[in-house]
């Protein structure tokens, strides 16, 4: 479903010249599973998100899509993709019934499809109370919703997550969670970015750890857990940054 | 591309504008209470200004005549003012009477001088001491039929310094008018002549406007275009920033940007929203001071009716001059991170419209079609003769304008669009001011060849240091001095950065000056080119005079210019005018500009870009014209053999031929008459060049250039220029 080989990303920074956002990084992704990027802040996580959901194009490598190339066929692409971020907010000035249809008219839903679509979206997110709601007047936690449902709304084989619990309550991020495996069971292929363990303990089929544009490993938690001995995904996170760290520092030496 | 996804970010970005407040209001309510209230304040200050008087001293009030009487208490008499009730409008104030001739006094004039001069009073009037006296002289000798002594004068002193010293100026001139009528009448009557004697012949007067309905219709065809065109700028503003910098600030971009809506459909879809409210704000702004026009204004004389047919005119003008303003808006809103930001950036915007605007109405600019192809002033003087009635002008013109104006659009659409496709831009992040690191960066992590923003720096650093270097260098008097005017702006102002920032910019200034040797035939052919292209480049420099006509200053600062020349030897003027330029502005032009352009790959842009440069380094705008078409044939010769060489080679013999271009066609025409066919150096528009000559010459500027076009790019035997820049788009 995701195909990513060897992406590269540079961006020209004035401190320190060119900056390597993502060094050759692989992974696949395959439908009804959810696949984990775990990585601290700035580890890479969003460009590569930015990039398979075309926002970003890539200096080298390749992205597929469910088929598609994210560089030439971008278009294409982003029909084939719900993408939610912590950057991707909701309009002020609309009711949260007025964005989900915008969207959904952006993805070709028309007619009694896209109404019959929206009503199903809007009673699986329990968001019939917040109709009518400006985005403005919203709590965090409805625009979360909306968010969601505005990814969902034209029934996406991939839908891609970064670090969308950030912020969010307890309650709120715990309904989400469950939103996003419940989407896991309808068959789609979720790709989820966190830089928090639990969240991929309890969610993630496959998880890629990610730290300064380098992916450092890659696997099922039980065959991470195997390969590097240790059963606590947190000490094996460390672990793993440790030894980058140390790499690192060693090689500038 | 998708129609519906354009109409229902169309049909969004409506909503979501007439749910803002403050765009609302900035449209629809300002307009409507913006003009009432306007008038209303207008009307009161006037007043107050009117009725302040003016403080006048007057020295020498015993020396002025009884008769006509001027002075009466402390004013003029009312009667020298219309209406009479004005007289208060001026208190007197008199100097006193010097009595005693035991104490000289002071110079009174210089007194009253100082005395305004510190601005004790606005004005002073002084009489000298015998004025009664050579006036009553001057009456008699009249009397008696003989030609009396010279009329005494009185001084009036005043300061320009300020506004109400002048008003008090014009106000004493009005009342000695009427005191100088008054006094001839006088001398008729003693003369015992009658009073019609005297009697001014008035004409009598038709405006003809009257029957077309235009009557009174100048003032408008002033105020309405500047204002249309004003609005609709304002308009397309505050949507453009809310729309783009707005959307980024409140992170909604980024939603967007995901959904399978193309950017260029996002871009439509935002630029009909602006230009929808561009138009309506426009339209409420005009309609407002129209109707207050309407009922305020047409009662006084001068005034009439907004024309029905301007209207309309103004109406179809409005959708290509909004959609110029959206298209402009739109891109630069773009670029902004924040709706401060974008507010920062639209500001040059409006700075550089409003002289276009307001230009044309000031200076009484003629509808020509020169000027008609300048964007914005071009609508506004279209505008201006519609209004006016002159609709054959306006339709005679309206072809150019429109041209420019859609040409304008379409490139400002382009780039709005080039703007959403940048990454750079959309994911822009604040970056901390900080000059020194930048300078690092601009060092440390340089390419071969200097990127599009250091071509550009260049060229308006050029540009700058050029115009100071001519304001400030003395205008020369012989040929050395213009000599060493010419070598110093050409190395030190030209030359001197370019090469500089090649050495500091780039890791291959030699690259980046395109320093190597061309194919061999490439520089002869060049010269070939150059003299095969003369006769046509006279033909477009002629019609580009026909265009633009020099002013009469300027062409003979071109006849002093031709003078210095003429006692000069040829080699040192083909030195200084030619070898000269030749090598200092193509390093710069062909060299860095160029080659910083074709950064981005496209090599057409590049040529025209740095073409557009050298021609504004020519001082003159009609050689500014001329310059800059010829230098994309010298930039596609660049382009064509990546050397900098036939692109000298092109240059000198240009400027060569242009300095000789009329001795050496009399020398060939008086050797070989039968030449004559092609040249006649004694013509009067300075056309050399008889038509077989031009295109003969066009024929083979063609056949050589198609020779260029078919020589393998000289860039493919080295590193191509424009490599670093593949790896750079595709980041």
């Amino acid at each position: 479903m995701i195909h990513v080989r060897g992406l590269t990303k540079h961006f020209a920074d004035l401190q320190r010249g060119s900056l390597v956002a993502l060094d050759g990084i692989s992974f696949a992704a395959a439908p009804g599973q959810i696949y984990g990027l775990l990585g601290p802040n700035g580890a890479g996580k969003t460009t590569a998100l930015r990039i398979l959901s075309t926002l970003l194009r890539p200096t080298a490598g390749s992205v597929t899509v469910n088929g598609f190339d994210v560089t030439t066929q971008s278009s294409q692409v982003r029909r084939q993709i719900g993408f939610m971020s912590a950057n991707t907010a909701v309009y002020d000035r609309m009711t949260a019934w007025e964005m989900i249809e915008y969207f959904a008219r952006l993805h070709g839903l028309a007619g009694e499809a896209l109404r019959q679509r929206m009503e199903e979206v809007f009673a699986r997110l329990r968001m019939n109370d917040i109709r009518d709601l400006l985005g403005a007047k919203m709590s965090t936690g409805m625009k979360q919703k909306v968010s969601v449902a505005r990814a969902i709304v034209h029934d996406p084989p991939v839908v891609i997550l970064d670090e969308a619990t950030a912020g969010l309550d307890v309650l709120v991020a715990r309904a989400l969670l469950q939103t996003v495996a419940e989407l896991r069971e309808q068959g789609k292929c979720v790709v989820f970015s966190t830089h928090i363990m639990r969240e991929v303990e309890k969610l993630c089929d496959r998880v890629a750890i990610i730290h300064r544009g380098h992916m450092l490993a890659e696997g099922t938690l039980a065959e991470l857990r195997e390969r590097y001995q240790e059963n606590d995904l947190e000490e094996l996170f460390f672990q793993l940054i440790s030894r980058h760290e140390g790499t690192r520092s060693g090689q500038a030496a | 591309m998708s129609w519906s996804n354009i109409r229902w970010t169309l049909a969004r970005e409506i909503r979501d504008q007439l749910r803002d407040r403050r765009t609302m209001f900035m449209i629809v309510v300002l307009p409507i209470l913006l003009y009432p209230l306007l008038g209303m304040a207008i009307l009161q200050v006037s007043q107050l200004a009117e009725e302040a008087p003016v403080r006048v001293l007057l020295v020498g009030r015993e020396h002025v005549p009884e008769e006509p009487p001027l002075v009466e208490g402390h004013r003029f008499v009312a009667g020298l003012f219309n209406p009479p009730e004005q007289a208060r409008l001026v208190e007197l104030e008199f100097a006193p009477e010097h009595a005693s001739a035991a104490v000289p006094p002071a110079d009174p004039l210089s007194q009253a001088g100082l005395a305004v001069q510190y601005g004790q009073y606005d004005a002073a009037l002084c009489f000298p001491s015998d004025f009664r006296q050579r006036l009553d002289q001057f009456r008699q000798a009249l009397c008696q039929g003989a030609s009396g002594p010279e009329v005494p004068r009185p001084v009036f002193i005043y300061t320009t310094a300020t506004e109400k010293s002048q008003r008090a100026f014009a106000r004493l001139l009005d009342v000695w008018q009427r005191w100088n009528d008054r006094f001839r009448r006088a001398n008729l009557a003693a003369m015992r002549l009658p009073e019609s004697m005297f009697a001014p012949i008035e004409p009598e007067t038709i405006d003809v406007a009257e029957a077309t309905g235009h009557s009174g219709a100048a003032i408008w065809s002033k105020v309405l275009p500047v204002l249309l065109l004003m609005w609709a700028l304002t308009g397309a503003f505050y949507p453009a920033v809310d729309l783009c910098a707005g959307e980024k600030e409140r992170g909604t971009l980024e939603t967007l940007l995901s959904s399978p809506a193309e950017r260029s459909e996002i871009v439509l879809g935002k630029l009909l929203t602006i230009m929808l409210f561009s138009s309506l704000t426009a339209v409420l702004n005009v309609l407002s001071m129209g109707t207050l026009g309407w009922v305020v204004l047409s009662r006084l004389p001068g005034f009439g009716p907004v024309p029905l047919a301007g209207a309309v005119w103004m109406a179809i003008a409005l959708v290509p001059a909004s959609a110029l303003f959206s298209a402009l808006c739109l891109g630069i809103a773009a670029f902004a991170r924040s709706t401060k930001e974008g507010q920062y950036y639209l500001m040059p915007l409006l700075l550089g419209t409003i002289p276009l605007a307001v230009l044309p109405t000031v200076s009484g600019m003629e509808l020509n079609l020169g000027n008609s192809l300048v964007p914005v002033m071009g609508m506004v003087l279209v505008l201006r003769a519609a209004l006016e009635g002159n609709y054959a002008e306006a339709l005679q013109f309206l072809p150019p304008v429109a041209a420019v104006t859609l040409a304008g659009c379409l490139l400002a659409v382009r780039w709005a669009v080039a703007q959403f496709n940048c990454e750079s831009v959309l994911f822009r992040e604040g970056e901390r001011l900080d000059v020194r690191l930048w300078l690092r960066h601009l060092v440390r992590d340089r390419r071969a060849t200097p990127t599009a923003a250091a071509a550009a720096s260049c060229g308006i650093v050029i540009l700058l240091a050029r115009f100071v270097a001519g304001v400030a260098m003395p205008s020369p008097g012989d040929f050395p001095a213009f000599a060493v005017t010419v070598l110093a702006t050409q190395l030190a102002v030209i030359a001197g950065p370019a090469v500089l920032m090649a050495f500091l910019l780039t890791r291959s200034p030699r690259q980046t000056l395109l320093l190597r040797w061309p194919p061999w035939l490439a520089p002869i052919a060049a010269a070939v080119l150059a003299v095969a292209l003369h006769p046509a480049v006279k033909v477009l420099q002629a019609g580009v005079f026909r265009l633009y006509p020099l002013n009469e200053v300027i062409e003979k600062q071109m006849r002093d210019l031709d003078a210095l020349f003429s006692p000069a030897p040829f080699w040192a003027v083909a030195a200084i005018l030619a070898l000269t330029p030749a090598i200092c502005e193509e390093l710069a032009f062909r060299g860095f500009i160029l080659s910083g352009f074709r950064q981005g790959g496209a090599t057409w842009r590049a040529i025209v870009i740095s073409a557009a440069f050298f021609g504004l380094t020519h001082s003159i705008l009609q050689q500014s014209l001329v310059a800059a078409v010829v230098g994309v044939v010298i930039g596609y010769l660049a382009v064509r053999t990546e050397s900098i060489v036939p692109a000298m080679v092109f240059h000198f013999v240009h400027n060569a031929l242009a300095a000789t271009a009329v001795p050496v066609s009399r020398y060939v025409t008086d050797r070989w008459p039968a030449l004559e066919w092609l040249l006649q150096p004694g013509a009067e528009d300075g056309q050399v060049f008889r038509w077989p000559a031009v295109l003969a010459g066009g024929l083979a500027a063609v056949a050589i250039l198609a020779w260029f076009h078919r020589l393998p790019r000289g860039g493919e035997k080295s590193a191509p220029v424009n490599a670093p820049a593949a790896s750079e788009t595709a980041r």
